[in-house]
């Protein structure tokens, strides 16, 4: 597992490079996150009962495409042609890309609605297909978001599964300070969701929480490290937007290689 | 026309069990024979919850239709229509009540005049303006059958019934033929102004229900000398400036003037105001023809 997380890292670097494109620490924060997701938890073999997962912080896309490659739903080809002029994937997500995507996102709070809808649907054919979306903390500022989250105890899907990638920096600072969310799990367990909060780079901590069982729509509470896996973009607010240059992606790349052989 | 859709939603619901629908709080009396269905959901006052779940069924197969009075359908919504329905291309119906100046003692927040110039800002939703319950069925009908987006804007309910045979909608639909060399052409429910036109003025007037057809407007306008259009809307950016953009025909174009409206009254009492109800407009195409 912790192999796939740093393939999935050494992807995110490789594209970013590539695409001279912004928002590397958002996509190196949640890949722990998607490696659990795409690797122990998702049925997508059976695509027509695939389980549905959207990305809702689509800032974050290029974990989704690192991921999806790795994974060897998206070739690396059109991996590769992430953000480039005439290429295969946009900076945020565009469904009709590739069939695994499954929404056109990147504006704020559009995911845990259009979630919602899902997972609706999905109860009335009572299938047993999950909807998990995974946002961002400051995402959680988005009026929408709370919108969804008191429809979702109310119509009891428990098939529906949040992520919060709790790293505390949106993009002008520390969400705790600009516009707090926190106590973020009592305000959704007050709207009666089953709230759980995980070290959201421990791979088993998740997957016990994505198990636990519960009759309500769950909210796991995943605290992270912006840029998690390379010392220097770890916590920093500046690689929401600095771009990862020839010089940068060495340096990155040759630090997730020590850290992987030193496990 | 209210009443016409919903009864004609509620029928079709009964074969299509992937038909669904979304109403944001609105419509007692109109679907109290139906909210307790597993297809109807009223999830509160919270459009753009609304919007984003009609596109989340709609991902996962369901025809949907979201209902509420129009400014919720397509102005507070607007980018997650864009974003969540038009761009991802999904055939969410739109059902907007009180178009124009329907609900004008309401007040700004209730009426809606330049929601066609919202509307036509997304590429490939299709927009519906019906002028009488046949007009409003045969829209609907259409925009079921469709695989794309729609919006169907609609006044209210009681409006006459004006079509008496099978109609097109797709094309403009003659209401008065004449042998004058002009024609008048109405977008939506200002239809009810004709016989006050007509005890003015004679000349040919058709009803433009469907904003988006691929209808040839420059050979049909080309039989005319004049060409007038009539809505209760902005009169720029609406149906008479996207009439004019899909062909060289100089249209005269009557409508709102776009400005913000504080003149508080009915409907009936703004168009005299604005100078839109039938008897001013009539008398206004009669000076220019005589020109």
């Amino acid at each position: 597992m912790k192999e796939t997380a740093t393939n999935i890292r050494r992807n995110i670097l490789h594209i970013a490079n590539l695409a001279l494109s912004p928002h590397i620490g958002s996509a190196l924060s949640c890949s722990d996150i998607l490696s659990v997701l795409y690797f122990k938890i998702l049925q997508l073999d059976d695509y027509e009962n695939r389980d549905i997962f959207i990305l809702s912080k689509a800032h974050s896309a290029m974990a989704l495409y690192a991921t999806l490659h790795e994974r060897g739903l998206l070739s690396k080809e059109d991996m590769e042609g992430y953000y480039q002029n005439g290429g295969t994937l946009p900076a945020h997500t565009d469904r009709l890309t590739n069939p695994y995507i499954e929404i056109s996102a990147g504006s704020l709070g559009h995911g845990l609605p259009i979630a919602t809808g899902m997972a609706h649907a999905l109860k009335l054919k009572k299938s047993k297909r999950e909807v998990y979306v995974l946002m961002g903390d400051g995402e959680s500022q988005e009026g929408s978001v709370w919108e969804a989250a008191m429809l979702a105890p109310k119509l009891e899907l428990d098939n529906l599964t949040v992520f919060i990638d709790r790293n505390d920096l949106q993009g002008y600072g520390r969400a705790s300070e600009l516009l707090s969310y926190e106590p973020i799990d009592k305000k959704f367990e007050a709207f009666n969701w089953e709230v759980l909060r995980v070290d959201g780079h421990n791979h088993q901590a998740i997957k016990n929480a994505v198990d636990f069982k519960t009759d309500k729509p769950k909210m796991i509470i995943c605290d992270t490290i912006k840029g998690k896996g390379v010392s220097f973009m770890e916590d920093e607010l500046i690689w929401h937007y600095f771009i990862v240059t020839d010089d940068v992606k060495e340096r990155a790349v040759r630090e997730l290689e020590e850290s992987s052989d030193e496990k | 026309m209210r009443n016409s859709v919903a009864n004609e939603i509620k029928k079709i619901a009964k074969q299509d069990k992937s038909l669904f629908v979304i109403s944001g709080d609105a419509g007692l009396g109109v679907w109290d024979d139906f909210n307790t269905s597993e297809q109807f959901i009223n999830p509160g006052v919270n459009e753009q919850l609304d919007v984003g779940f009609a596109a989340g069924m709609a991902l996962m197969g369901h025809k949907v239709i979201y209902y509420n009075i129009a400014p919720f359908v397509i102005m507070r919504p607007y980018e997650f229509v864009r974003n969540d329905i038009c761009y991802q291309e999904l055939p969410v119906i739109l059902v907007g009540t009180g178009s124009g100046i329907t609900y004008a003692p309401a007040g700004m927040t209730h009426y809606v005049v330049e929601d066609i110039t919202l509307a036509s800002t997304m590429p490939n939703l299709d927009i519906f303006s019906p002028a009488d319950p046949v007009e409003a069925v045969a829209c609907f009908n259409y925009a079921y059958a469709s695989k794309k987006p729609s919006y169907i804007r609609i006044a209210k309910n009681g409006e006459d019934v004006i079509h008496k045979e099978e109609i097109d909608i797709t094309k403009p639909i003659f209401i008065h033929r004449s042998s004058s060399k002009h024609i008048l052409l109405l977008h939506g429910s200002i239809v009810d102004e004709v016989s006050k036109i007509l005890e003015i003025v004679d000349l040919n007037i058709v009803s433009v229900p469907m904003l988006t057809s691929d209808f040839d407007w420059e050979e049909f306008l080309s039989a005319f000398d004049k060409a007038f259009t009539l809505e209760e809307h902005f009169i720029n950016g609406g149906f008479g400036t996207i009439l004019k953009d899909k062909c060289d025909k100089k249209i005269h174009k009557f409508g709102l003037k776009n400005e913000y409206i504080h003149k508080i009254g009915n409907r009936d009492y703004l168009r005299k105001y604005y100078g839109i109800d039938g008897k001013i407009i009539g008398q206004k195409i009669e000076e220019i023809t005589k020109g």
